[in-house]
């Protein structure tokens, strides 16, 4: 009868050790997830070398709001009436979000062909030099990214800190590329904290 | 007979306490090679916790202009040390020229600075805690200056 009672018991305790274990070890991969890494990678091998730059994305949210200064009070950015150009910001991105993946600026002149367009939910720029077809420039910037840059500023702010913020949750991204004759600039996030 | 072994034990045990609170923040390592033929091989390894210390002690005059510049940046640095702290191993910084290699680095709970170039390898590790206490101290040296300077 003794031995009865303790063989459930035995096996409870067996049981829950083993459940305490594998929550213990899912928990964490669970419950945690990977930092991001805001990477920078300057190639200009001719010249100057090559210069990598990786920030934990929470190390610069951290120290963000942490600055201030005229320019930059709270994690946001002061811009100037000059800089706007009388563009209202706010309206062309609420276009862009109920708008269709498409094409929306092209312009070709003497110079270069720039292009902008809405893709996969990012606003995507390719600058191109017709004078010189190897320096090119491509931006994506996610519009979660784009919209949180001025959901919670005033007028004439940057929400850096919300746009970091957003970042941090958007998907691995590249976000600029810069190629030139025999330089290369790339600006990318992910989860990874080296560049290899 | 006893009574001298147990002297030695305390003396022992008191040095072994001693080294313990020496090194309770870690060590301050800094390598320096030579690149050439009997060129010098210096290893400083040194108790991370005298540099705050060595900052209290120092003449606060001379700390004076350094203490008050970097008063503005002080929210920032707490913050960007914070987040070191509870950021993961990484590169921070990496710049490669030919001959020369600088590499910026969180490491465990320390900051490493490697420096090569054609003459000499530098290595420096600091730890994190030690540089939070060192800065913490120098801008506790520019209030007491302000306060010296209101009496």
């Amino acid at each position: 009868m003794r031995k009865s009672m303790r063989t459930p018991t035995h096996v409870a305790t067996v049981v829950g050790l083993l459940a305490a274990g594998i929550v213990s070890v899912a928990a964490p991969a669970v419950a945690a997830p990977a930092d991001k890494y805001l990477h920078v990678k300057v190639d200009d091998r001719a010249n100057s070398g090559t210069v990598n730059v990786n920030v934990p994305l929470p190390l610069a949210e951290a120290i963000l709001p942490a600055i201030n200064n005229p320019e930059l009070h709270d994690g946001k950015v002061s811009l100037h009436d000059a800089q706007m150009h009388g563009v209202d910001v706010r309206a062309i991105l609420e276009a862009l979000r109920n708008a269709p993946d498409n094409e929306f600026v092209t312009v070709r002149n003497k110079e270069s062909d720039v292009r902008v367009a809405k893709s996969n939910g990012n606003i995507v720029v390719h600058v191109t030099d017709k004078n010189d077809p190897r320096q090119r420039v491509n931006v994506t910037v996610p519009i979660a990214v784009a919209n949180a840059f001025f959901a919670n500023a005033k007028n004439n702010q940057l929400d850096v800190e919300a746009a970091l913020r957003a970042l941090s949750d958007a998907g691995d991204v590249l976000l600029v590329t810069v190629q030139g004759p025999g330089q290369k600039v790339r600006v990318w996030v992910d989860s990874r904290s080296t560049q290899d | 007979m006893i009574v001298l072994g147990k002297i030695v034990l305390g003396m022992a045990g008191l040095g072994l306490a001693g080294a313990g609170v020496l090194c309770s923040e870690g060590l301050v390592e800094v390598h320096v090679v030579e690149n050439e033929p009997l060129g010098h091989h210096i290893r400083i390894d040194a108790p991370a916790i005298l540099a705050p210390i060595a900052v209290r002690l120092a003449p606060s005059r001379d700390l004076a202009q350094a203490a008050c510049a970097i008063q503005p940046y002080m929210p920032a640095i707490r913050a960007g040390l914070a987040g070191l702290r509870d950021s993961g191993d990484v590169v921070l910084v990496e710049v490669n020229q030919p001959g020369k290699h600088v590499q910026v680095s969180k490491l465990g709970r320390a900051i490493v600075v490697d420096v090569g170039d054609a003459g000499e390898t530098v290595h420096l590790s600091v730890p994190l805690r030690a540089i939070s206490n060192t800065i913490e101290e120098l801008a506790a040296t520019s209030s007491d200056t302000v306060l010296q300077k209101g009496t």
